[in-house]
């Protein structure tokens, strides 16, 4: 049991930290120009566009240490924003369950970020209890495309998404799991009509998703027909690792310490308060054991223990930790927070404040909410089962 | 980076476990803990013989080499069982105390017989208006020769009935509370002018009031520089405190583990308790705890391992996590476990007590939460 990291880490940290300063953003750089070469660059580098990706698809075969020192580097520098869907979420099942033919179709536009996926999971009545899920999805009689009726609910950017990766229900006879099928289209056609959910910090990004008579051809299906909650499953648990975000949390945490410096409280300011301060010392022991935890998991998932159940407890902790972190900015602000409205009135820091604490409170609904979660743990964790259900 | 321990670390684990699977069941702890030694010389000597004593202390003075996470391998199993024998003052603080600061010879004369179980130490730290302040020290120790004269008293000092020596924190210069002018010095228990209180304590181990008036010790018995022992101090607290916290962390488990075991066994309302999913998340809740005091304890370790004075602020979290933490499972634990779980019958009663004076040794949550903000 040891901390050290090696000479190869270290030479790593190095590289990694180079690469970042070599190809920061410049002056009046265009962003997109920017962001096209600095993938260009990372793939040059050897798969680090697609860091998360196995070396088999491309991607740079990373070891547990590696991809730890990548995501602590990643929150210091300025590199280009990428949407996970695609990256991070699909491609991990096309690679577990495509067929070649899908992967070569479909792996490479995502790599170059060139198709914006959203994913086509909850519904109107299906949520937390997402197998509950009832868009209807019919076989042709000749067998070459699938019907797609019903609709989807809080997709994510699926006004800006050139297609959709979509759960759908192929055949409700049996337990709800069982005859739901994964299925891939394009957005952009008609029979579907996407309509904005705007959300407490008055953001769009959610949005409701209408298909009618949308015709999906065979060959877009993954896997075999009604075998798509196992697919989506495996899926769900990247999601929610994914979504513990702690070396961001740690980056925003330093960044909540700086602004409350700048607050003022009696002759000193709000990071000398008391209060204040034991709320932040709290969030950061308990950020500093998280983190531990995520690298307690990877560790026995690199040494071949699947992605299992630690990942509900860092999507639990992860995900809290960024909502304290959110109510603490709000605190801050002080008497300021509830100002609203296109201007900038009081701390610089204000409005956002209020705005990331409302936009945080999905943290713990999505991908699972909290609750579900710890459902999760009890039977997986603590083999506790519960009362039968109907 | 790994979390892995090595094959030796492993062997320990699964001997120290069989030990306490073996001769650690509540009724013989009960009896042991009432008992006029309070706990086992039988075992005691069997640890000794087995080398758990002298893992920590190098091999020039007899022991093994090892460091703080093979102390943690065997506290945390010792956890399971709340065992009574006095490693944590005799070996961890008292022998720490030798291994960090003591001279050759005291080391030598010392050391050996601490390893083969035949001489016991004792840590004599804090003091009643101290509370969890290290610095705070009022016992003075003044030169008059070739000795020191101390005067004063110590509380709460673990293990003292049965040490031959102790080690003792006093002032030899400075205010009362400054960290400089504090010096540690080895007396022998028996010493002219040294009396105690014995009493027990709520976890069924006892600790001693010691009140020291004209106790001449020679300067060859001080541990470290004079006025310099601040230093040895705080690191023989950081090990304590990472030692304290592989126990609790041991008792957690057992907690957590025995309160599912009991909900799935025991009906309300026609179902096992366990399967009500109030109680289901409240049980996630203690395991959930339990996970990150281990994560804590880890990376406050392997840091301590790496560089002790870097690691000083992770201490500080782990304390102020283990306090908070052992206390949420250790009273859920209770809750869960209904009227039988405020009985002396059932075990978690007692892991229970004996995280509530885990939390209550080396500062508590609060105060480790106050010492965090300070960095």
């Amino acid at each position: 049991m040891d901390i050290e990291l090696s000479s190869e880490d270290l030479t790593f940290i190095k590289e990694v930290r180079a690469f970042f300063e070599e190809n920061k953003i410049k002056k009046d750089e265009d962003y997109f120009t920017w962001r096209n070469n600095w993938f260009e660059k990372a793939k040059k580098k050897g798969g680090w566009d697609v860091p998360k990706w196995p070396a088999k698809f491309g991607g740079p075969g990373w070891t547990p240490t590696q991809h730890y020192i990548w995501e602590q580097e990643t929150t210091k520098a300025t590199i280009p924003f990428d949407i996970p869907f695609g990256l991070g979420m699909l491609a991990p099942i096309l690679m577990g369950y495509g067929n070649e033919e899908q992967q070569e179709r479909f792996l490479p536009p995502i790599r170059e970020r060139t198709v914006n996926w959203c994913q086509g999971y909850s519904e109107p009545g299906a949520g937390s209890d997402l197998a509950n899920l009832k868009t209807k999805a019919v076989l042709s009689e000749d067998g070459t495309y699938y019907t797609v009726n019903g609709s989807k609910m809080w997709t994510t950017l699926a006004h800006v998404a050139d297609w959709i990766f979509c759960l759908t229900r192929t055949d409700d006879s049996g337990i709800k799991q069982k005859g739901i099928t994964f299925l891939l289209f394009p957005m952009k056609q008609e029979g579907i009509e996407v309509k904005p959910i705007i959300t407490l910090g008055g953001a769009h990004t959610v949005n409701t998703v209408h298909f009618t008579d949308v015709k999906v051809p065979v060959e877009n299906r993954i896997g075999e027909e009604g075998k798509g909650w196992t697919y989506a499953k495996g899926l769900l648990e990247h999601e929610r690792t994914g979504l513990a975000g702690l070396s961001r949390s740690l980056f925003e945490l330093e960044n909540l310490k700086d602004l409350a410096r700048t607050v003022t409280r009696g002759n000193s300011n709000l990071m000398n308060d008391s209060g204040y301060k034991a709320k932040i010392a709290e969030l950061e022991i308990d950020l500093m054991a998280t983190e531990y935890t995520e690298l307690r998991s990877l560790a026995s998932a690199s040494a071949g223990a699947e992605l299992g159940p630690e990942s509900s407890i860092l999507k639990l902790k992860g995900t809290e930790i960024k909502q304290r972190i959110q109510k603490l900015t709000v605190e801050a602000s002080g008497i300021y927070s509830p100002a609203w409205g296109e201007k900038s009135i009081g701390f610089p820091f204000a409005k956002g404040g209020t705005t990331g604490y409302l936009n945080s409170r999905y943290f713990t609904i999505y991908g699972g909410a909290s609750e579900v979660q710890k459902d999760v743990i009890a039977k997986k964790v603590l083999g506790l089962t519960k009362r039968s259900s109907k | 980076m790994n979390f892995e321990l090595s094959d030796e670390q492993k062997m320990i684990q699964q001997s120290v476990e069989r030990f306490v699977q073996d001769n650690y069941d509540l009724n013989t702890r009960i009896s042991l803990s009432s008992d006029d030694l309070g706990y086992s010389d039988d075992y005691w000597k069997s640890m000794a013989e087995l080398g758990w004593l002298g893992l920590p202390f190098d091999e020039s003075d007899g022991g093994f080499g090892g460091n703080q996470i093979d102390v943690l391998v065997i506290m945390e199993q010792f956890g399971k069982g709340l065992v009574l024998e006095p490693y944590l003052a005799s070996i961890v603080m008292g022998g720490g105390a030798l291994k960090k600061g003591g001279t050759e010879s005291l080391k030598k004369e010392i050391l050996p017989g601490l390893v083969e179980g035949t001489k016991q130490l004792s840590f004599a730290y804090a003091e009643q208006q101290s509370r969890f302040d290290l610095e705070d020290v009022i016992t003075s120790a003044r030169k008059e020769g070739d000795n020191f004269i101390l005067n004063g008293q110590k509380s709460m000092v673990q293990n003292a009935e049965t040490a031959d020596h102790i080690v003792v924190v006093a002032r030899t210069s400075g205010g009362q509370i400054d960290e400089n002018g504090i010096t540690l010095f080895l007396i022998d228990a028996k010493s002219d002018g040294l009396s105690m209180d014995h009493f027990p304590t709520v976890d069924g181990l006892r600790a001693s009031e010691i009140i020291l008036e004209n106790v001449s010790v020679n300067v060859d018995r001080v541990i470290g520089n004079v006025d310099e022992g601040f230093e040895i101090l705080q690191s023989v607290a950081n090990d304590a405190i990472l030692a304290l916290s592989a126990e609790a962390l041991g008792a957690m488990e057992v907690l957590y583990k025995d309160t599912v075991e009991y909900t799935q066994q025991r009906e309300q309302f026609d179902h096992p308790m366990s399967e009500f999913q109030v109680l289901q998340h409240r049980m996630v809740d203690m395991f959930m705890e339990y996970e990150q005091c281990k994560s804590m304890l880890y990376r406050a370790t392997m840091e301590s391992v790496q560089d002790p004075k870097s690691a000083q602020r992770t201490i500080h979290g782990l304390k102020h996590l283990i306090g908070k933490s052992g206390l949420f499972v250790g009273e859920n634990a209770v809750q869960l476990h209904g009227g039988m779980g405020v009985t002396e019958e059932l075990r978690v009663g007692h892991f229970f007590k004996r995280l509530l004076v885990i939390d209550a040794m080396f500062g508590n949550a609060d105060h480790h939460l106050q010492k965090f903000t300070t960095y």
